[in-house]
C-alpha cells in the first residue's frame, strides 16, 4: 500500500464524512439569508446549538485530512513533463492557504455558537466572518485550478499524468466558483452568501470537482504503480534504487 | 545531493531546447499582481497609508462609512486575485531550488508565506468587508473590526520576518548566484522594518504607532522597493537559465 493510496482512500473516507458534515450543519439547507436581523441570528444558534456542534466540530477535524489528497495531486503534477516544476510549488502554496481558511470559517461558526446568551450583535459579527471567510476567499482555489490546468496543458509526453480535459474541467470550475468572491457586497440574490451562484453552484461546482478529481487521481496513480512494476520486472535490481529516487 | 538525485525520468527526457514557458506563465503575473495590489490597498481600501489607530468610535463608524463602495470593490477584487501571490510564491521558491543550497530554505519560503496570507493580507479583507456589511452594526463592533484588520495587517511580523531572514542568507550562501548579494542586503533590511513594527501593538500615537513614522511609513516605502528589486532579480534570473537545467524538487 503506497502513501498515494492512502491518501486516495484517507480522500474517500473523510470526503463522505464532510460531505454528510455539511447536510447536516443547521445553517447550509437552506443557507443561511444574510439579511437575517441580529437576534434572528442569536436565536438561530440557540435553536440549533447541538446540530451545529456535531457538524461544526466533525468538519473541524476532517476537512484537513482531505490535505494528503491534494499532495498526492502536488506530487503527480511533480512527475509531468513540464519545463520546469515551478507550478507544483505553486499548487502547494495555493493548497495551504486555502485549507487554512475552511479552518478558520469553521472557527467562528463554533465560536458563535459556544455562548448562546452572548449579545446577538456579537453572535451576528462572527456569524458574518463564517460566512464570509467561508464563501468570499475563491482566489486561492482559482489559483490551485490555474496552475493545474497549466501543467496539464504544458505536460508534453505521449501519455500525460492526467488527460487533457481534466486542464479545461479544471478552468470551468474556476469560473464557476469565481463570482463568489463579491457575496460579502450583497445581502439579497444569487451572488448573496445564501444565493444560486454564491452558494449553490459554488458548492456543487467544488463538491463534483473533488468526486471527479478523485477518479483522475487515482487513475494517474494506479497507471503509476504499474509503470514501476513492469519496470521492476525488466530490471529487478536497479529498480529498487529509481523508486525510492522519484521523490527527491 | 542535488548530482546524486535522479530527476523523474519523464521530466528530464527531450527537454533541452524548449522554452520555460511555464516560469515565464508565473512571472508574467508578478507585475500586474502588484500594480492590482497597490491599487488596492492604497486608493481603493485606503488600509496604505493606514488610517489613525486614535480615531473614536464615531470617526471609524464615519471612515467605514465614507468609503464603503470602494473597501468593497478593491476587498471582493482581492479574493478573487489573491491566488497570485501563491504563484509568485512558488516562483521564487522554484529560483531558490537552483541555488547551490539544501532545500530547507525553498521550502520554508513557500511555508511562511502561505502562512502569513491569512494573517497578513486576507484577515483584514475579512474584517473590513465585515464592518461594510453592516453599516447599522454597533459602533463598538465596527472599531473591533478596524482594529482587527489594521492591526493584523500591519502587526503579522514574523511569517514575513522569517521569509526575509531565510531569503537573504539562502542569497548569502548561494555559489550559483542566482540573485544578486545586494538583493540579499535589501531582503535584511525588510527583516528590519518588521522589527520596528513591534509597537503596533502598544502604542496609539506617536511614531511608534500603526499609521507612526517609523513603523509603517519606511516599511511601506521599503515594501514597495523591495518588490520592485524581486520582480526584476526574478525575471533576470529566468533569462540566465538553460532550458535544460537540471533542477531538484
Amino acid at each position: 500500500m503506497s502513501a498515494q493510496l492512502v491518501s486516495l482512500w484517507m480522500a474517500a473516507v473523510f470526503g463522505v464524512i464532510l460531505l454528510a458534515a455539511f447536510l447536516l450543519f443547521p445553517g447550509f439547507f437552506p443557507p443561511m439569508p444574510p439579511d437575517l436581523t441580529a437576534e434572528q441570528v442569536a436565536a438561530f444558534y440557540a435553536q440549533h446549538q447541538a446540530m451545529i456542534w456535531l457538524s461544526m466540530i466533525t468538519v473541524n477535524f476532517c476537512a484537513i485530512m482531505l490535505m494528503p489528497f491534494f499532495m498526492v495531486i502536488v506530487y503527480q503534477m511533480k512527475r509531468m513533463a513540464t519545463p520546469t516544476q515551478v507550478l507544483a510549488y505553486a499548487y502547494l502554496s495555493a493548497t495551504v492557504s486555502g485549507a487554512t481558511l475552511i479552518a478558520l470559517a469553521d472557527l467562528f461558526w463554533l465560536v458563535a455558537a459556544f455562548r448562546p446568551d452572548r449579545d446577538p450583535q456579537v453572535t451576528q459579527l462572527l456569524n458574518d466572518l463564517a460566512w464570509i471567510t467561508f464563501t468570499v476567499p475563491v482566489g486561492m482555489i482559482i489559483a490551485q485550478m490555474a496552475t493545474l490546468a497549466l501543467a496539464i496543458r504544458l505536460d508534453d509526453q505521449p501519455r500525460p499524468v492526467f488527460p487533457r480535459w481534466v486542464a479545461a474541467f479544471n478552468i470551468a470550475v474556476a469560473v464557476a466558483v469565481a463570482p463568489s468572491a463579491f457575496a460579502a457586497v450583497f445581502h439579497t440574490g444569487p451572488l448573496a452568501w445564501n444565493g444560486a451562484v454564491s452558494f449553490w453552484l459554488r458548492v456543487c461546482a467544488y463538491v463534483l470537482y473533488v468526486a471527479v478529481m478523485f477518479f483522475v487521481v487515482r487513475g494517474a496513480v494506479r497507471r503509476q504503480h504499474q509503470e514501476e512494476r513492469e519496470q521492476e520486472e525488466r530490471t529487478p535490481l536497479t529498480a529498487a534504487a529509481g523508486a525510492e529516487g522519484v521523490a527527491p | 545531493m542535488t548530482a546524486a538525485s535522479p530527476a523523474v525520468p519523464a521530466v528530464s527526457a527531450g527537454r533541452g531546447g524548449r522554452r520555460l514557458l511555464d516560469l515565464w506563465a508565473c512571472w508574467w503575473v508578478f507585475p500586474p499582481f502588484y500594480t492590482l495590489f497597490g491599487i488596492i490597498f492604497v486608493p481603493l481600501t485606503r488600509v496604505m497609508p493606514p488610517p489613525s489607530p486614535a480615531k473614536p468610535t464615531a470617526q471609524i463608524v464615519l471612515f467605514f462609512h465614507a468609503h464603503a463602495l470602494t473597501i468593497q470593490i478593491g476587498f471582493s477584487v482581492l479574493m478573487l486575485a489573491i491566488g497570485a501571490g501563491s504563484v509568485l510564491n512558488g516562483l521564487v521558491a522554484y529560483q531558490m531550488r537552483r541555488m547551490t543550497v539544501d532545500p530547507v530554505f525553498a521550502y520554508t519560503y513557500i511555508a511562511t508565506l502561505a502562512v502569513g496570507a491569512i494573517p497578513g493580507c486576507l484577515f483584514c479583507a475579512f474584517s473590513f468587508l465585515a464592518a461594510t456589511f453592516r453599516p447599522d452594526r454597533d459602533p463598538h463592533l465596527i472599531a473591533l473590526c478596524y482594529d482587527l484588520g489594521l492591526l493584523t495587517f500591519v502587526g503579522s511580523l514574523g511569517c514575513f520576518a522569517t521569509q526575509y531572514l531565510i531569503f537573504a542568507i539562502a542569497i548569502f550562501l548561494d555559489r550559483n548566484k542566482i540573485f544578486p548579494t545586494w538583493l540579499a542586503y535589501i531582503s535584511i533590511w525588510q527583516v528590519v522594518t518588521e522589527l520596528v513594527a513591534i509597537p503596533v501593538f502598544i502604542f496609539t500615537g506617536g511614531p511608534f504607532a500603526w499609521n507612526g513614522a517609523i513603523s509603517f511609513w519606511e516599511g511601506t516605502a521599503l515594501f514597495g522597493v523591495y518588490i520592485a528589486c524581486l520582480i526584476m532579480c526574478v525575471r533576470k534570473a529566468i533569462e540566465r537559465q538553460q532550458p535544460g537545467e537540471r533542477v531538484p524538487g
